[in-house]
């Protein structure tokens, strides 16, 4: 499948477009993506957010932080290239033929549904032999379902995942949430 | 031993990358203006409630941590770098009481604690040593020849901004429940507070018979109050994301009228980066 990189050039930031499209299509076919995927990067932030939409081209927008190297401002980072447009492609992946047909849009997941399926999305991509930092997962984990034995738990569970299904997710994520909520 | 230590040669390991605030100045984007901006949250403020805050305070703890070291830095070279003054010569300016070099040695004593803390609790938000690049824009503030000025610079605007950090995270540990970063935080600030309370009153103390020297001290906490706000990083705007905290500053010794005028300060630089991105951003490719 082709994946298309806009801008072409850059202005404020060093990127290089063929570099992402070289991660891109090696994820693409990794991952199983079944359609073209169009990367659209906003190099006017540094922020780091990541979302996709899918129709019959996958279309994923990323702030420039997202793929930048964090040692070296407005330099871009093949790793990070690579961990970030991963985790986005691997919730595509998830939604196209994952068992997460069901699952609400990215604008309408809460914050501990995010963190639960990125949790989800990080674990099968330091199986993919990726550098992939556990602690900072487990840290964002805890930020949103709370630092108790009963969150870092359902982080483990949903780490070593590697075929969930929205529902399973959404149940360990709750779980974890409700024992956050009776304790406050 | 070595004086006057300058910034380029400040002992680091390849695990470090610095830069210096000239090249973030040079760096145009932003969260607050642009094509996309009004698609993003109204609010910046670091909170638990950001979808990227988990990163955010990551990045900002590595900040800490090396600011830390920078701090620590600092008073080292400030109990090192002057000579005790010679009763013949009562009026030099590059001297210092004993008493002070004994207060700047207490405060390198504290920050190479808060280095060790800083490590620690990067370690538990899963950062590594040297993951984020190191602006050294800190220590420039502690190069100077005059004491005084290391004392404005330093303890006032350097550990000034240290306590509206501190406190920024504290609150983030609290609400989002993470009992050793409120907690750390909270230990820390305490030091600040001191180590800013100790460079008002020797300030106040070295110049006491100088107003020319300390209005000069005061016009470059000024200035380097401005550096330290420069992206909007830190103003009472919701637009920035460390709050100027007026309650700890009060504590330290800072006048309802200083505040005022950091707080002037740091919207005004505020407002100067959002129109140095737009104009970057309206200029033709």
């Amino acid at each position: 499948m082709t994946v298309t990189v806009e801008p072409e050039e850059f202005r404020f930031v060093a990127f290089d477009n063929a570099l992402i499209r070289k991660v891109g299509e090696s994820l693409v076919t990794t991952l199983g993506i079944d359609r073209p995927v169009h990367v659209i990067v906003d190099e006017s932030t540094p922020l780091g957010r990541i979302r996709a939409e899918i129709a019959d081209t996958v279309t994923v927008t990323v702030e420039s932080g997202s793929f930048e190297d964090s040692k070296r401002p407005r330099q871009q980072s093949e790793i990070a290239t690579t961990i970030n447009l991963g985790r986005i492609l691997l919730r595509v992946s998830d939604r196209l033929h994952g068992g997460f047909a069901d699952a609400p849009p990215d604008d309408d997941l809460s914050l501990a549904q995010m963190a639960a399926w990125e949790t989800y999305c990080a674990g099968r991509l330091s199986r993919l032999e990726l550098r992939i930092n556990r602690q900072r997962w487990l840290y964002n984990f805890r930020n949103r379902h709370g630092f108790s034995d009963a969150a870092d738990a359902a982080f483990d569970q949903l780490w070593a995942a590697d075929s969930l299904t929205w529902p399973q997710l959404r149940s360990i994520s709750s779980s974890a949430s409700a024992d956050l909520a009776a304790a406050s | 031993m070595r004086k006057f230590f300058p910034v380029e040669e400040l002992a680091r390991d390849s695990r470090f990358t610095q830069i210096n605030m000239r090249q973030a100045e040079a760096d145009p984007r932003t969260a607050m203006v642009g094509p996309n901006a009004a698609k993003r949250a109204k609010v910046n403020r670091l909170t638990p409630a950001r979808p990227d805050a988990s990163e955010a305070a990551r990045n900002l703890m590595h900040g800490i941590f090396v600011g830390e070291i920078q701090a620590l830095e600092g008073a080292g070279r400030t109990c090192h770098d002057f000579e005790l003054p010679d009763p013949k010569n009562g009026g030099a300016t590059d001297t210092v009481p004993f008493a002070l070099k004994l207060d700047m040695a207490r405060q390198a004593w504290d920050e190479s604690r808060h280095v060790e803390i800083s490590v620690k609790l990067g370690d538990w938000m899963g950062s590594e040593i040297g993951q984020f690049a190191e602006n050294t824009v800190l220590f420039e503030a502690a190069c100077s020849t005059d004491p005084v000025m290391r004392l404005a610079g330093v303890n006032r605007a350097l550990e000034g901004l240290a306590i509206d950090v501190f406190t920024t995270m504290k609150e983030f540990g609290e609400i989002a429940g993470d009992p050793y970063l409120e907690f750390c935080e909270d230990w820390m600030l305490a030091d600040e507070v001191t180590h800013v309370k100790m460079g008002s009153d020797w300030l106040r103390k070295v110049t006491e018979n100088d107003p020319e020297r300390r209005a000069k001290a005061l016009e470059f906490q000024s200035i380097v109050d401005r550096l330290f706000s420069f992206g909007g990083a830190r103003s009472e705007s919701e637009d920035s994301p460390i709050g100027l905290a007026r309650r700890f500053r009060e504590l330290a010794g800072f006048t309802t009228d200083e505040v005022d005028d950091i707080a002037d300060v740091s919207l005004a630089a505020l407002e100067a980066r959002k129109a140095f991105s737009a104009a970057a951003m309206a200029e033709k490719p």
